[in-house]
């Protein structure tokens, strides 16, 4: 299943760089985390809880920084693994300066097997783009801050 | 004992055959008295859950099961390699190199589809195996799957089997007839690019499963179970075990509901005797409904491509040529026979003598395929009806008016088919004549317009299906001469006991068909008692002496192998009964005594007669000072049951692949409104004739059952899997089986057209659902002709898909191709 998008952050690139590029910031930003642990500059592992209709799925997930090239592309793997489901991903954004603002455009491509992926597409895709959007909107607030701090 | 048959005796004029006399298995079933497999529990059990592969095709890199060993009340695990270790592989039926696959309780090395069992945990509750299979740490090392057959066939497609090297389980070519011939004959050639039959199942009320006990004194397992096959069943997997078949002691009682998905149950029930083995305690193991939804075996899907119909003018079908590419899923469990088992109908109900028919199976990363109630015919039979109404769409003519014309006409019966088939006995356009009649023919244009009116789109159609039972399993040499199967068998006894009781053992495995009650008749009618009198034993146990190799119950075969094998062994009785009395009554010979009123009674003075209870008695337990010409009589008689058939023509791939052929003509109205492609069934006619009926109730519930999986199959169920592998239906949320308020208003008909082939005229029945199918599809494509009539294609007709065909018509059409010859 593959998402994407644009989102534009009223923030110099180089701090939206920073938090995107943060795992600790990024997790703060990611729903449902429940622990964090960096392993190496590349590796970090964190256990989340997804909400999944009536009830939620506990999945450690496995980061990998594939690609940094700063400040304007990353690309990331994260391999997850919870009750009935196993889930794999590849995201990618690229940054770009306009003025003052940062244009994000980003895609992510999930892949989500086990009994969870054979609920269908009717579940699973609302709860990927319910995820993403929170993740944005979180981005949005945290860009906002940081911005006021600088 | 014997095992030969005596002389035939009469049956009654009128006797209880043919009644529809009170089910003698309801009382226990109402009261729920019934003992389903789950039902049986024994001291220390445990509980079994299997580890599933998420994946659809992985390498199993590691397994570690050492977190959900030390669960306090888990009692053991056992994992694929252990399996390998432990048994060799179920053997395979194919032909090199299909026959390289190597098929495991669990998965050896690698998944080959999502739900695979990789490991199994038991614990002292079901729930506590269930959540320590969830620590059971497993490394997949992800492949490519591949899910489509016809792609799995392409070089360089991602191969399930490398022992094998390819995804072919099976190909192979029939000729029969002259098909050049039939295409110079012809006026006209329809061509028709693909016709697809969809994945679906049967969701039996019982799941799958068994409690398997195993006796460490005598090395014997016992298996509690709803294996519905247990003759067979034992063949795969005592080998597998290595060890006889007698050590393999199967019982079944109350089974509900089979429909062919219990046959292949071996792969389970090996990995419950490894465990009973290992663990020293009795195992058990419960399907959950995901599982069955998910891992148990479905129906064959198939493309049929490249189809090619010669006619005439008139509409007369002169042969028909096609390339069919069948989906075996991950493993050949029951297959390859799906690719011999459709030529029991290979003209359908039709006068087709020149075919041309090139098969081919592949494996696929989805859940194997096996038996579904019209295993393999049924998607021959929907071929066939789509071919005739693609066929009277594209030439102008009326399907009832072509139908008519190439049916196989009663004065021809019994019909010998283009490759050496027998059809039995039938009336093919008498059914249908009743069929148009129960949904008012005559009346229709009058409906079309009313129901224009109103905004709808009304048509009808007609579903033609022979329900083929009693197979020559010879048919399986078909595929590969090598193979040590042909004719086809069933066993009872019936015995007079000590009480005069009269008690019969079955080797069929009931799943809800009421071999009680109709064996009961059976008996009664012979030995001149009422069914009261007889008892049936319930279900199967494979100790008694009541067991064949091919015993089970399966392939609408019950009332042809069953009631003969209890008709053979009440003979038997009546024989011996009548030389015991004829003896101890003076009588001159057992032909001078008749049975009646649960009697033997001397012909010419009735008063003479000794009661089966003294019979019972003396017999048994009052036997001093018999003469010696009684020393055979022992009232307790075993009969199997042989139908008459001949190894078949291999090289011409000729011969009787099954003994009898019901006949279910269904005749559906639709009325579908053009703006959603939501359709609604207003009428529908189901006739049935399945020669003589013993029990004309239980037929028809049959016939209920049977069109009712046939219009779920139709509107709304299937198995789609994503690109990923995935059933996207693995819930009854997503697999909707029609309940009672899905059903349309069912009008029932029905003739007997006896099968000279059996002694009571009866008929194997119950498959002929695929009926409902035809039917439906034939039914949208005449609903939907005033807007640009589409060509329906496909088995699995949704709203959706309807909506589909209506916005764009052009599209279903482009596969579609008439030119003269």
């Amino acid at each position: 299943m593959k998402v994407e998008g644009t989102r534009r952050y009223e923030a110099p690139r180089d701090r939206v760089w920073e938090i995107l590029n943060d795992p600790v910031e990024m997790a703060g930003l990611m729903p449902g985390v429940e622990s964090f642990e960096i392993v190496d500059e590349t590796h970090w592992k964190a256990k989340v809880k997804v909400p999944l209709g009536l009830g939620s799925m506990k999945m450690s997930i496995d980061f990998e920084k594939t690609e940094s090239r700063p400040p304007e592309h990353a690309s990331l793997q994260a391999k997850g693994k919870g009750v009935g489901a196993i889930m794999s991903m590849e995201t990618q954004f690229d940054l770009a300066e306009d003025g003052g603002a940062t244009d994000m455009r980003w895609q992510a491509d999930v892949r989500i097997l086990g009994q969870v992926a054979s609920m269908g597409q009717r579940v699973v895709q609302p709860i990927v783009n319910q995820q993403v959007e929170q993740v944005l909107t979180a981005l949005d607030k945290r860009v906002a801050v940081k911005a006021g701090e600088a | 004992m014997t095992t030969t048959a005596p002389e035939q005796v009469e049956a009654p004029q009128k006797g209880f055959a043919g009644e529809s006399i009170p089910r003698k298995e309801d009382r226990r079933l109402v009261q729920g008295q019934g003992v389903f497999f789950d039902d049986v529990k024994r001291h220390g059990m445990g509980y079994v859950h299997f580890v599933r592969s998420p994946y659809a095709h992985a390498g199993i890199v590691s397994i570690d099961v050492s977190a959900a060993e030390a669960v306090e009340g888990v009692y053991g695990t056992l994992i694929g390699e252990e399996v390998a270790a432990l048994t060799d592989p179920f053997f395979e039926m194919s032909t090199p190199p299909g026959n390289e696959i190597r098929d495991y309780a669990l998965a050896v090395g690698k998944v080959r589809f999502a739900g695979e069992p990789v490991a199994a945990v038991v614990a002292e509750t079901r729930e506590l195996a269930r959540d320590a299979a969830e620590l059971v740490e497993v490394e997949y090392e992800p492949l490519e799957p591949v899910v489509d057959a016809v792609a799995a066939l392409e070089p360089g497609a991602p191969v399930l089997h490398e022992e094998a090297g390819t995804n072919v389980v099976w190909s192979g070519t029939f000729e029969w007839g002259d098909y050049d011939e039939a295409l110079a004959e012809a006026d006209r050639i329809v061509r028709i690019d693909r016709l697809y039959f969809h994945r679906f199942s049967s969701t039996p009320l019982e799941c799958a499963g068994a409690l398997v006990e195993y006796d460490r004194g005598t090395e014997q397992w016992t298996l509690h179970c709803n294996h519905q096959m247990p003759g067979i069943g034992i063949v795969w997997m005592a080998p597998a075990l290595r060890v006889g078949t007698d050590k393999l002691r199967i019982v079944t009682q109350d089974i509900g509901g089979g429909f062919g998905n219990k046959i292949t149950l071996h792969p389970y029930f090996v990995a419950l005797c490894l465990l009973a083995r290992k663990l020293h305690r009795p195992v058990q193991w419960t399907e959950w409904r995901t599982d069955q939804h998910t891992a148990n075996t479905h129906g064959n899907e198939r493309t049929f491509l490249d189809v090619e119909v010669p006619v005439r003018s008139d509409g007369t079908m002169l042969g028909f040529k096609v390339k069919a590419v069948d989906d075996a899923g991950a493993f050949p469990r029951y297959e390859p026979l799906g690719c011999i088992i459709w030529a029991q109908v290979t003209p359908g109900c039709y006068r087709w003598r020149h075919v041309r028919v090139d098969f081919t199976q592949a494996c696929t990363n989805k859940s194997p395929t096996a038996p579904n109630r019209g295993y393999s015919r049924m998607q021959q039979l929907w071929f066939t009806e789509r071919v005739i109404d693609v066929v009277a769409s594209e030439l102008g003519l009326d399907p009832v008016e072509v139908r008519k014309r190439n049916y196989i006409r009663a004065d021809e019966m019994p019909y010998e088919t283009p490759n050496g088939c027998v059809y039995d006995s039938g009336d093919y356009a008498r059914c249908l004549d009743i069929a148009l009649d129960l949904v008012g023919y005559d009346s229709l244009e009058e409906r079309r317009r009313d129901a224009e009116s109103r905004g709808k789109l009304l048509g009808l159609g007609i579903g033609s299906t022979l329900d083929s039972g009693t197979n020559n399993f010879g048919q399986s040499q078909l595929l590969n001469p090598e193979l040590q199967f042909s004719g086809n068998n069933e066993v009872a006894t019936v015995r007079l006991d000590i009480f005069g009781e009269i008690v019969v053992t079955l080797g069929t495995t009931p799943q809800g068909q009421s071999h009680e009650t109709v064996a009961s008749q059976v008996v009664a009618d012979l030995l001149g008692v009422t069914p009261n009198d007889v008892h049936v034993r319930a279900g199967h146990d494979s100790y008694w002496n009541s067991h064949a190799g091919f015993s089970g119950t399966y392939a609408s075969q019950f009332a042809v192998t069953g009631l003969e094998a209890v008709r053979g062994a009440t003979l038997a009785l009546a024989d011996q009964i009548r030389r015991l009395a004829a003896i101890i009554l003076g009588a001159g010979g057992p032909d001078d005594i008749v049975l009646e009123e649960s009697m033997a009674k001397r012909r010419d003075m009735p008063e003479a007669a000794l009661p089966f209870m003294a019979c019972g008695a003396i017999i048994n337990v009052n036997n001093a000072g018999l003469p010696p010409e009684l020393d055979d009589v022992t009232l307790n008689c075993r009969y199997v049951y042989r139908p008459p058939f001949e190894v078949p023509d291999i090289e011409r791939k000729f011969g009787n692949l099954t003994l009898t052929y019901a006949t279910q003509i269904h005749a559906c109205v639709v009325e579908v409104d053009p703006e959603t492609g939501v359709y609604e069934i207003v009428d529908y006619a189901a006739v049935d004739d399945c020669g003589t009926r013993i029990h004309p109730q239980i037929v028809e519930g049959q016939v209920h059952g049977a069109t009712a999986h046939a219009l779920g199959a139709a509107m709304f169920e299937t198995f789609p899997y994503d690109e990923n592998g995935m059933l996207l239906a693995s819930n009854f949320y997503d697999y909707h089986v029609p309940h009672a308020l899905d059903m349309p208003p069912l009008k029932t008909g029905f003739i007997e057209s006896p099968s000279p082939f059996s002694s009571l005229g009866t008929k194997g029945m119950g498959e002929g659902g695929g009926a409902g199918i035809h039917a439906v599809c034939a039914a949208l494509q005449d609903a939907l002709r005033p807007v640009g009539s589409p060509i329906v294609t496909e088995s699995h007709n949704p709203y959706h898909r309807v909506w589909e065909l209506i916005r764009d018509p052009a599209a279903s059409r482009a596969g579609i191709e008439v030119s003269g010859a």
